[in-house]
């Protein structure tokens, strides 16, 4: 085994990695959690002394007002949270049938189909997004096409509403989605799929007593990997969504570029981060009693 | 999954699925050459008037104001395109050398911080951008330092560094260590060891996390967005602009170009693939 002292070169390696996140990343964050425990300044900036307010307002106190309870803040992160968890369960019903697709052709269209999936990662995220623009606008082609074959007879209202916003999110996290899961499913012991059903027990059962099981950490690795990325996601509510689809992330921005009330922004980020972090570490301890079982 | 009619069925959805993907992708390449300057949602006629306006080659447009706008924009694209390519190529840069270097002191060394490295470099990834963007900004405003080019390749190196760390360790778990424990036993120092025997062993890892910082570089839109202040802008923040003020067809014509650069450089990551596997 590799195993060497401790040395100089050990240090030389990890020093650049330890300054520069420290300080690009470790600072930036504590800046944020302490920027949102500040007084926000008059005309945007901050003023250096204590204020829990940043907080009561994202759960429904307006400043400094105990009587006033209005949770529109709250309304706001419940859609995120939910926006999130629907895209999740969506980009897994889609992937979860074509990763078994791709899992069982030849070698030569497996590997044609693979790169298919991994392509609209190497292109551009806005780009993707933008092409939905042209399609879901009330001129758009999907419009064109229905008012053309007859379906409709006045253009749907799609673009700028939820649907729009939870549609731009599965298209952008499908690869997200279906690597893991490719990589669970491709993993599949067959044998006992097969014996599975030899011995009796109908496909819905040996789906939900072998496949389910086994493919479960690929499901969850998925599901977190799709869940994080959307929940702060604010690209995709800006160019598919109106008032309506409106996520934390957008409130944030908002915060940050146009009412310059940085640390009420600052205290939204830190509840993303909070999410996301829960998250995290239960996605690890799920995963650490996963791979115990095993 | 024996029964053939099960199987048909799974094909057509999943033939579905991919068309899924790729329709939107052609929606923006067939109206790309749709020469209706007014609506380009109705076709008109084919042109490659926005291509060549694009490249400066011609320019459709007649009345003064009008040309102006428009020479303003494209010459602002370009721009854009040059600070996007020199971002990418300095964070690629020192993104690489850095990751590299964390994995291979997590691959070869065994101390007490390993395991708090190890889920440390998890963090800047699964952070969401748009918060690591707001961290960023309040820290370079808080400390005094101008947004420019460098605070945006200072920005994409914070999170590129853990996904170069991922690809190179992922290599190096592929590694077999009795050649570095031969060098050593051999009497080559540890830093001699390093270079002339894993490194040459590592280059085809590093040279995929290299291109992977690339690509994510050129493509990243949050975090820029928040710190790229008001001179450098960046491709991805540039159109993310230009679609909120409203759309102009040239837009095609730059969506169709991205996406056939990155069509190529999917296919020079799958090459890689292909000779790292050899």
């Amino acid at each position: 085994m590799a195993v060497k002292r401790q040395s100089v070169v050990l240090g030389v390696l990890l020093a650049p990695v330890t300054l520069f996140l420290g300080v690009f990343f470790l600072l930036p964050l504590c800046i944020i959690a302490l920027f949102s425990l500040l007084t926000p300044g008059l005309y945007g900036g901050v003023e250096w002394s204590f204020y829990h307010w940043n907080y009561g307002r994202i759960f429904g106190w307006a400043d400094g007002i105990n009587e006033i309870f209005e949770p529109i803040y709250l309304q706001i992160l419940w859609r995120s949270l939910s926006f999130a968890a629907l895209t999740v369960v969506l980009t897994l019903i889609l992937c979860y049938p074509v990763a078994f697709w791709v899992s069982r052709l030849n070698d030569r269209w497996r590997l044609v189909f693979l790169f298919l999936i991994t392509l609209p990662f190497f292109c551009s995220l806005i780009v993707r997004l933008y092409a939905w623009l042209l399609i879901l606008k009330p001129t758009g082609l999907l419009n064109t096409i229905l008012l053309w074959t007859g379906l409709i007879s006045e253009p749907l209202e799609i673009l700028y509403t939820p649907a729009a916003v939870v549609l731009g999110m599965v298209y952008v996290m499908i690869p997200f989605m279906f690597l893991p899961l490719y990589a669970a499913v491709d993993n599949l012991d067959r044998a006992q799929v097969e014996a599975s059903m030899d011995l009796g027990a109908n496909r819905i059962q040996t789906f939900l007593k072998v496949i389910l099981p086994q493919t479960l950490p690929g499901i969850l690795g998925g599901a977190v990997i799709v869940f994080i990325p959307s929940v702060g996601n604010f690209v995709v509510p800006d160019v598919l969504g109106g008032a309506k689809g409106l996520m934390i992330g957008n409130l944030v921005e908002q915060q940050f570029l146009s009412s310059r009330n940085w640390p009420f922004g600052s205290a939204l980020s830190m509840i993303i981060m909070g999410v996301v972090l829960t998250v995290l570490m239960v996605s690890v301890t799920r995963a650490r009693k996963v791979s115990g079982h095993a | 999954m024996r029964n053939p009619v099960g199987w048909a069925a799974l094909t057509a959805f999943s033939l579905a699925f991919f068309a899924f993907i790729y329709a939107p992708l052609f929606v923006i390449i067939g109206y790309s050459f749709n020469s209706n300057p007014v609506n380009m949602m109705i076709w008109e006629h084919f042109t490659f008037d926005w291509y060549t306006g694009l490249l400066g080659l011609s320019d459709r447009t007649t009345d003064v104001s009008n040309r102006a706008a428009y020479v303003e924009s494209t010459d602002q694209m370009l721009a854009a395109l040059r600070t996007s390519l020199t971002v990418a190529l300095f964070t690629t840069t020192i993104s690489t050398v850095i990751g590299t270097a964390t994995a291979i002191a997590l691959a070869r060394y065994r101390f007490r911080m390993r395991g708090f490295y190890n889920g440390f470099l998890m963090l800047p990834m699964m952070m969401p951008d748009i918060v690591l963007g707001i961290g960023l900004l309040i820290f370079f405003v808080t400390i005094g330092m101008k947004l420019s080019m460098l605070t945006i390749i200072i920005g994409h190196c914070t999170f590129l560094t853990s996904y170069v760390f991922i690809i190179v360790q992922a290599r190096i778990a592929g590694i077999d260590p009795a050649l570095e424990e031969a060098s050593a036993d051999l009497g080559a120092s540890e830093w001699v060891t390093l270079r002339k025997v894993l490194l040459p062993q590592l280059t085809p890892g590093i040279l995929g996390g290299a291109l992977l910082a690339f690509v994510i570089s050129m493509d990243d839109l949050v975090i820029t967005y928040f710190i790229s202040g008001t001179g450098d802008t960046t491709l991805p923040v540039f159109i993310f602009g230009m679609i909120r003020r409203g759309v102009k067809p040239e837009i095609n014509a730059i969506a169709t170009l991205i996406i056939l650069a990155s069509v190529v450089i999917a296919a020079l990551g799958l090459w890689l693939r292909s000779r790292k596997t050899d």
